[in-house]
């Protein structure tokens, strides 16, 4: 009998909440399966995925921070807008 | 003189069946492994995060284009949520996912249709058998998957072209 309780990999997770937190799954996902291909010696493997990740994640946030002065501080200084 | 990559048919047939398996054919199952790995993270962790809602050849066509590249286990996964998963709307003939007040019933037809639930069930907890997604945590299991497929593809012309693998990677190697 079909219910309404969440089942993984069935249900979507309910993670609104902290949703940025699936970056860094995401990261490591892709760190796995491109450093896999691209290094030559494997038993330097992990610790090209964990650079490889440490560097994706970092890369993001600086984005984030990047769009979060621009639309904030710089596009308000430049464009002023009316008081409501 | 020169000569150009050289083909390797049974690896990429290998890789087409299940990522990393062109590793496997190459002698490489350090590879193969970390490869399958990598394409499963992302495409696990995209179901277990938007649920198999995320893969969807029906309703959400171009997301499946890139989502087909990771081979047989995504089109499994289609087949299971269209099949499985989804019923016929009894008033639009349409298959779709069923609402939380519904569950899925025969017509005289044979065909899975969807029903509405009485209050009874409904207080029993009866429900459709998967839970549509939405918003963020839709888009992002959807992203993930599709990361799978593209990967692969990498992964994939890797394993066709081993010729290119055996060359020096970069400086510092990788």
């Amino acid at each position: 009998m079909p219910t309404l309780a969440w089942t993984p990999f069935i249900d979507p997770i309910d993670a609104n909440s902290v949703w940025y937190l699936l970056l860094i799954p995401i990261a490591i996902g892709i760190s796995l399966a491109f450093k896999a291909v691209r290094v030559g010696d494997m038993k330097k493997y992990p610790k090209h995925v964990a650079m490889m990740t440490a560097q994706i994640i970092t890369g993001i946030v600086v984005l984030a921070i990047a769009s979060f002065i621009v639309i904030d501080t710089l596009i308000p200084l430049l464009t002023p807008m009316p008081a409501p | 003189m020169a000569s150009g990559p050289t083909l390797h048919p049974a690896a990429a047939l290998a890789a087409a069946v299940l990522p990393g398996a062109g590793y496997l054919v190459l002698g490489h199952p350090a590879r193969a492994l970390g490869a399958f790995a990598g394409i499963m993270v992302l495409f696990a962790g995209g179901l277990f995060i938007g649920g198999i809602d995320a893969v969807d050849s029906k309703e959400d066509k171009i997301w499946f284009y890139g989502q087909a590249l990771v081979g047989p286990i995504a089109f499994g996964v289609d087949y299971a949520h269209q099949n499985v998963f989804k019923a016929i709307d009894p008033d639009t003939n349409t298959l779709r996912t069923g609402y939380p007040n519904e569950t899925q019933a025969r017509d005289d037809t044979g065909r899975r249709v969807w029903r509405e639930l009485t209050d009874e069930e409904i207080a029993q907890g009866m429900g459709p058998p998967n839970t549509k997604g939405v918003g963020r945590m839709n888009e992002i299991g959807q992203l993930s998957c599709t990361l799978a497929g593209m990967m692969n593809l990498i992964v994939f012309l890797d394993a066709l072209f081993p010729a290119a693998w055996s060359r020096p990677r970069s400086k510092g190697d990788a």
